[in-house]
């Protein structure tokens, strides 16, 4: 007796929910799927829906999930009609779960979807969408490789002549002269920026030659770990010019990790001893300018590197040399004249004459109406 | 040996670390993360290093009375005082918060204020009028200038607006993607350099 009235009642409010629904032209919304998210590490699922028409009175949708044959649980807010996708980020991993999508009125009535199969979230091991970006840099390294390699059979190679890097001779011929130091700094960045890998291979070649001229080079550095690298790199560099004694591993010294004291620590140098040349090479932010105008304002020979684009225009304006971008990273190949290094170059260069194809390439078609290229760019980033 | 195996660590490091950036699986994620915080882990033993090479750097000043050796006291005064407050009573302390908000904060802003002056000496002599590269320096930043001033606007009826923001979205623009991409190019080169063992000189010495 007691099931029957049960029975009676739910059939009651269900037709009752159906009627005030119909009642507010509320429609079951149509194409409902749940999807595993792709390419990412399986902590997803994307539903998604055909978004209801403007004039259907649906003001909102509200995500409900259930996991096998459990209770529905309504998930995030309410979300605007327009909506027609729904992301579920706080899922379990190896758990199934089904989905259903409630449209809601602005009188609060709703409809139900119908329920989605059930779907699981699972990580993918290649991200799809980014296979293009792989093809590229395979295509790039496979240039740069066969490059490095080809330049091993001892052919010349051609590389243009960068000032910045011919005046490092003379930086350090005139220091000498004068009888004063040679202040190199690393810049802000730590050891796992390029640029200051970079800034202390060049360091290192700076320091075969200090060696060679017994002329004080005296590294200030912002990174612990850099700070460890230079001190190894410099002391390895006299003892292969044969001169260990010229060593002071006390020019070598941690300053601080703050920016701005960083850069009042080495300007206070700079007007103390007034080096007769000052190397500004690798990562720089606010006070690449603070420090290039002091190292001009105490008369040094100044040679910037950068790759901070928003700081060259400063060192351009303070410094007597300065390596635009890549050119710091030229650096080694170019001090050393290593063929493999050299040949690292060449690949890059065709990298450079790849792209810049693919731009004069992409600016004709695009002025002839052809706009594929553009998309695809487009796509890919 | 001891170069060698740096450069296989580098090399399987290096091919691990390119992979997580093409997987987004969770295994692949979890390495890149593992490999990040070891990294983190190193920071703090290179820092006992570089502070001791601080100690050493001003007790040496100190000693040989070199010029303002003085100085040297103020920062063993900081130091100890920091790392009085800071290690027993965390840096959320008040004494501490008050330190930093009161004395390194007005300092760092005051170097940062620097740049304003230093800025105008560099912008005096770039823009010294001896070549036609600098002329056009010149013109330009004067365009520049004046967009970015209101009193510009009111005197050229939003050209000098509309000029600076020709020039920063074409010209100044395009010279800047020109360089992003030769770094990025640069960036790689030089990281197929390292990987591949070619560039050994972060190892300490010459290649």
């Amino acid at each position: 007796m007691i099931k029957i009235t049960q029975w009676i009642v739910v059939t009651l409010v269900l037709c009752l929910s159906v009627s005030v629904a119909f009642s507010q032209g509320l429609a079951p919304l149509s194409n409902v799927t749940a999807v595993d998210t792709p390419n990412d590490n399986g902590s997803s699922i994307t539903i998604k829906w055909d978004a209801a028409a403007e004039d259907s009175g649906v003001s909102g949708y509200q995500i409900l999930r259930r996991i096998a044959d459990g209770e529905l649980e309504a998930i995030g807010d309410l979300l605007p009609a327009e909506t027609s996708t729904y992301v579920d980020s706080a899922i379990e991993k190896g758990t199934a779960y089904a989905y259903i999508v409630r449209a809601v009125s602005e009188t609060e009535a709703t409809v139900d979807s119908e329920q989605t199969a059930p779907v699981e979230g699972t990580g993918e091991w290649f991200h799809t969408g980014k296979i293009p970006l792989f093809i590229t840099m395979l295509l790039f390294s496979a240039a740069i490789v066969w490059n490095i390699y080809s330049a091993r059979s001892g052919k010349d190679i051609f590389v243009r002549r960068i000032p910045g890097l011919e005046a490092v001779d003379e930086a350090i011929g005139r220091a000498t002269e004068m009888g004063r130091s040679i202040l190199y700094s690393t810049g802000l960045g730590g050891v796992s920026g390029v640029a200051t890998i970079a800034s202390m291979t060049i360091l290192g070649q700076v320091a075969r030659r200090t060696a060679d001229y017994e002329t004080s080079l005296r590294v200030p550095c912002r990174d612990p770990i850099v700070l460890n690298v230079v001190r190894e790199m410099v002391k390895t560099a006299y003892l292969e010019e044969g001169r260990p004694d010229a060593y002071n591993e006390d020019d070598i010294f941690f300053l601080t990790e703050s920016q701005f004291a960083y850069a009042a620590g080495v300007e206070g140098m700079m007007l103390r001893e007034k080096p007769a040349a000052i190397f500004l090479q690798g990562t720089f932010y606010a006070e690449s300018l603070i420090l290039a105008e002091t190292g001009n304002s105490v008369g040094a020979i100044q040679i910037a590197g950068t790759d901070s684009e928003h700081q060259l225009p400063f060192f351009i304006a303070a410094c007597d040399y300065t390596l635009i971008g890549e050119e710091l990273y030229a650096a080694s190949a170019y001090l050393s004249r290593e063929p493999m290094l050299l040949g690292s170059l060449r690949g890059q260069d065709w990298g450079k004459l790849l792209i810049f194809a693919a731009i004069v390439l992409g600016v004709v078609l695009e002025l002839s109406g052809v706009s594929w290229i553009t998309t695809l760019l487009q796509r890919v980033s | 040996m001891k170069r060698q195996v740096p450069l296989v660590l580098c090399f399987v490091f290096g091919i691990v670390m390119i992979f997580t950036q093409f997987s987004p699986h969770s295994f692949s994620q979890g390495i890149y993360e593992e490999v990040i915080s070891w990294a983190l882990i190193i920071g703090p033993f290179a820092l006992v290093l570089a502070t001791v090479t601080l100690i050493q750097t001003h007790t040496a000043r100190i000693r040989r009375r070199t010029e303002h050796w003085q100085y040297s006291f103020v920062v063993f005064a900081g130091l100890i005082i920091m790392v009085l407050i800071g290690i027993p009573f965390k840096p959320q302390n008040s004494v501490f918060e008050w330190l930093y908000n009161n004395v390194q904060l007005p300092m760092d802003a005051t170097m940062f204020s620097l740049l304003a002056f230093f800025i105008a000496s560099a912008a005096y002599r770039a823009f010294r009028a001896r070549t036609f590269e600098a002329s056009l320096l010149l013109i330009t930043a004067l365009i520049v200038m004046m967009g970015n001033v209101p009193v510009g606007d009111l005197l050229s009826n939003d050209t000098a607006s509309k000029a600076r923001q020709w020039i920063l979205d074409n010209p100044n623009l395009s010279a800047r993607r020109g360089i992003i991409l030769g770094v990025s190019l640069g960036v790689i080169s030089q990281s197929i350099r390292i990987i591949l063992g070619i560039e050994r000189s972060y190892l300490g010495g010459g290649d």
